[in-house]
């Protein structure tokens, strides 16, 4: 008995331990096929033998608002589409994904796919971990893409992932504030405007009430790391797309940076944007506009027409789970304005499904099965439903196709603004990976929390400026920065 | 006789010794592969360029950044002022409340600290939603409406680098006692009444208790409080990520929020690992000073 009980307990103890030994070891994601089945040397072998069974995993954040509710469905298609292939997405917040995947990644077991922005790709690609789709892709495949998207997930000759979409980065007016301001928003939407005509507008959106500030004239968000958006998509008007110049020399020590950060210190000295803004995030900016607090705010997306007239709509039903205290709001698309007579840029960004590898050298049917799925996510029916729910315009043959039928509510003013933008994308700029990783340090522990602090009042423009400007020459020397 | 007595006593022994091994095992594999493993790792790891497909080692090099680097000296100076703010007042709101609760009946007591715990079990990022509910630097803001009534205008509590590492301490002074203030009322439950009656025959008054019984008697807990509060406030994290990021101008980092955003920012797993070493030393260094000259005379 007392060997029995003795035994027993031997063996519950090395099923806990075993249990938390497998609790850590990892999905063994390596990118490997089925190991019953052989890795193929050519791609093709696939549709002249019996295909060989393969799971595809994919992280994917809610894109837009029915998206991941779509998870089965997509994944029944696909393996409808594959009977050999299965689909497995893992969904993650928003918040959650660039953790998760950052974990992942540096264990060593990535997921097959994730949803992320093309510039996450200098950031994974200096550890090898991302997987070259280019060998995989047929020539129906690439030609579906529209160029400039297709180029950003590209870098030198490897094709990292297939985009989703193209958006711009916009701001977002109050119809009748802007034209009680006398701003002519259409004129704007089609023509631009320049920094000291926007400066003059917003002032003139700014209501008050003996000292309180009843309206400004504009927020943007620019609370913790959001301030590098606002930062990010000024400088691009001021003949900065990139934080390098074409021959690779770090853009932001140019005397035009300057220029932006003086005027985004002039925006709040002016009353214009609130003195907290350096503490107002994307939830609190949106709440003011449609209260009624602000007249222009910021970042903007095309589909932000929809979340406004959504919330009209609740209003007129007296639905109690519109904003409260919101007011009905026709939301107008403006772009941001150019500095120092440098033309519009449009600050573009491209989402989508970059692929990955694991520790092990993932077999050539893997990764073709993973271009598969890419390409599955990327374009037709799934793009066309996602990209239309945000309303975003459609970079793929086969999603404008798929769309076709399909209804889109937006403000056609508003959607020849939004052409109007696209059509201000830069082209993507390959700039090499250490100069890249070097650049988002200097954003992360310079830029940003002197940004930050500028927003605060706590710095000039031009100590920030300096600051800036020392990280830079310190990193990449004086002849590696623009003079 | 005796002789088959003593064989069945042995017996008896080595089956509950055996008991004993087995669950001590399960604790010592859990130690090891959760502790002892990762912490060798991190050894490791702070002499290597880390990739996940092949690290390389790289000699001092990672410590040598660490040293040299001006935000590293920072966050340790920003951590040793949020410690100096905290720990302290942490130490006497808790025994504070404990002396205040031990009078009450056991019913009210057990209420006390029910409530006082309740935050220690509440999720931190829950919490702090509410406090950047409290800190809403607008004038809508819950803090910036209590201090308008005193006609100080509305402060950009988070968002300036004046008022964002105070922010933070104000947070803290407001929570999570509750495991110090139960610890502190068990250790005061624990005094023999006989000093207390001796005091009374004396005429003592109740500050004179408090210094000449409760205080010394209750040197032992503070010690095991300050040493384990100096701890916790170095590892400080959660806080600073949630609330400010670190900002403005790093005003709140900390040693902790440093060592995550060099390991999942930038990648740098090894310098990470260096760092977080570095702080173990520091964090060990101070524990010795706090044990040498705070517990002479602590018996246990």
């Amino acid at each position: 008995m007392k060997r029995k009980t003795k035994f027993a307990s031997t063996v519950l103890a090395l099923m806990l331990s075993v249990g938390a030994l497998s609790a850590c070891s990892g999905n063994g994601n390596n990118g490997n096929a089925d190991p019953s089945n052989a890795p193929s040397s050519n791609p093709s072998a696939s549709s002249e033998a019996p295909a060989a069974k393969d799971t595809i995993t994919a992280l994917l954040p809610p894109v837009s608002a029915n998206y991941q509710a779509n998870f089965e469905q997509m994944a029944a298609d696909f393996n409808k589409l594959y009977p050999n292939l299965t689909l497995k997405i893992e969904p993650a917040s928003w918040e959650d994904m660039t953790q998760k995947l950052d974990t992942q990644v540096n264990a060593g077991s990535p997921p097959d796919l994730a949803f992320i922005n093309s510039e996450s790709v200098a950031k994974y690609e200096p550890l090898g971990m991302l997987m070259d789709l280019k060998p995989h892709l047929t020539p129906e495949m690439v030609s579906d893409f529209d160029e400039v998207p297709l180029g950003y997930m590209a870098r030198g000759d490897a094709q990292y992932g297939l985009p989703a979409y193209l958006a711009v980065h916009s701001i977002g007016g109050n119809k009748q504030f802007l034209e009680e301001a006398g701003v002519d928003w259409k004129k704007v939407q089609q023509e631009g405007w320049t920094y000291d005509e926007f400066r003059e507008a917003i002032k003139s959106g700014v209501v008050k009430e003996g000292d309180t500030t009843k309206r400004y004239g504009f927020v943007f968000a620019t609370s913790g790391v959001a301030s590098k958006d606002y930062l990010g998509i000024l400088v691009k008007g001021a003949g900065m797309p990139y934080p390098f110049t074409e021959d690779l020399k770090y853009a932001y020590t140019d005397q035009k940076y300057l220029t932006v950060l003086q005027a985004i210190r002039q925006i709040i000295d002016d009353g214009s944007m609130p003195k907290e803004a350096s503490s107002i995030d994307a939830g609190k900016r949106w709440n003011m506009f449609l209260t009624g607090q602000t007249m222009i705010t910021g970042k903007g997306l095309a589909g932000f027409e929809n979340s406004a007239k959504l919330n009209n709509e609740k209003l007129k039903a007296n639905d109690g789970s519109a904003v409260a205290d919101s007011i009905p709001v026709d939301y107008v698309v403006l772009p941001m304005p150019s500095f120092a007579g440098e033309p519009a840029v449009s600050h573009a960004v491209v989402d989508g499904y970059v692929a990955f590898r694991g520790k092990k050298e993932p077999t050539a049917e893997h990764a073709a099965n993973v271009a598969k799925a890419a390409y599955f996510l990327a374009s037709g029916s799934v793009a066309a439903t996602t990209n239309n729910e945000i309303a975003l315009s459609h970079i793929t043959e086969s999603a404008r196709k798929a769309s076709e039928g399909m209804e889109v509510a937006l403000d056609p003013d508003n959607q020849a603004a939004s052409a109007v933008l696209l059509s201000q994308a830069p082209a993507m700029r390959e700039i090499p990976s250490d100069l890249g990783s070097e650049a988002i340090k200097i954003e992360n522990e310079v830029i940003i929390p002197k940004l930050q602090a500028l927003l605060a009042g706590e710095i000039t423009p031009e100590q920030m400026f300096e600051d800036v400007k020392k990280a830079a020459v310190d990193t990449f020397g004086a002849d590696g920065v623009v003079q | 006789m005796a002789r088959t007595a003593s064989n069945t006593r042995n017996r008896l022994n080595r089956g509950d010794n055996a008991w004993a091994y087995a669950f001590i095992a399960v604790a010592l594999c859990g130690y090891a592969l959760f502790t002892a493993y990762p912490v060798i790792n991190a050894f490791i790891i702070s002499f290597q360029e880390y990739k996940p497909l092949g690290s390389t080692f790289n000699g001092l090099d990672n410590y040598a950044d660490t040293f040299k680097s001006e935000l590293f000296g920072k966050a340790i100076w920003n951590t040793v002022v949020y410690t100096l703010l905290t720990v302290p007042v942490a130490l006497i709101l808790s025994f504070a409340v404990a002396i205040m609760i031990m009078p009450l009946k056991k019913w009210a007591q057990t209420t006390f600290k029910a409530i006082y715990y309740l935050p220690a079990v509440a999720s931190g990022v829950a919490l702090s939603v509410v406090w950047l509910w409290i800190f809403d630097p607008l004038q809508g803001g819950i803090l910036n409406q209590l201090i308008s009534v005193f006609g100080i205008e509305n402060q950009n509590w988070l968002g300036s680098s004046k008022t964002s590492m105070f922010s933070l301490v104000f947070m803290s002074w407001l929570s999570s006692h509750g495991t110090s203030i139960i610890i502190y009322v068990a250790a005061l439950l624990g005094i023999d009444e006989s000093y207390y009656e001796a005091a009374d025959i004396d005429g003592a008054s109740f500050w004179q208790k408090m210094w000449h019984i409760v205080i010394p008697c209750l040197k032992p807990t503070t010690l095991f409080l300050l040493v384990t509060g100096v701890i916790g406030s170095f590892q400080v994290f959660q806080n600073a990520y949630l609330m400010t990021g670190g900002g403005p101008d790093h005003s709140t980092t900390m040693v902790g929020l440093l060592i995550f955003d060099t390991a999942f920012k930038y990648f740098e797993f090894g310098a990470a690992a260096a760092q977080s070493l570095v702080l173990a030393l520091i964090i060990g260094i101070i524990a010795f000073i706090q044990f040498k000259f705070l517990g002479k005379d602590v018996e246990y």
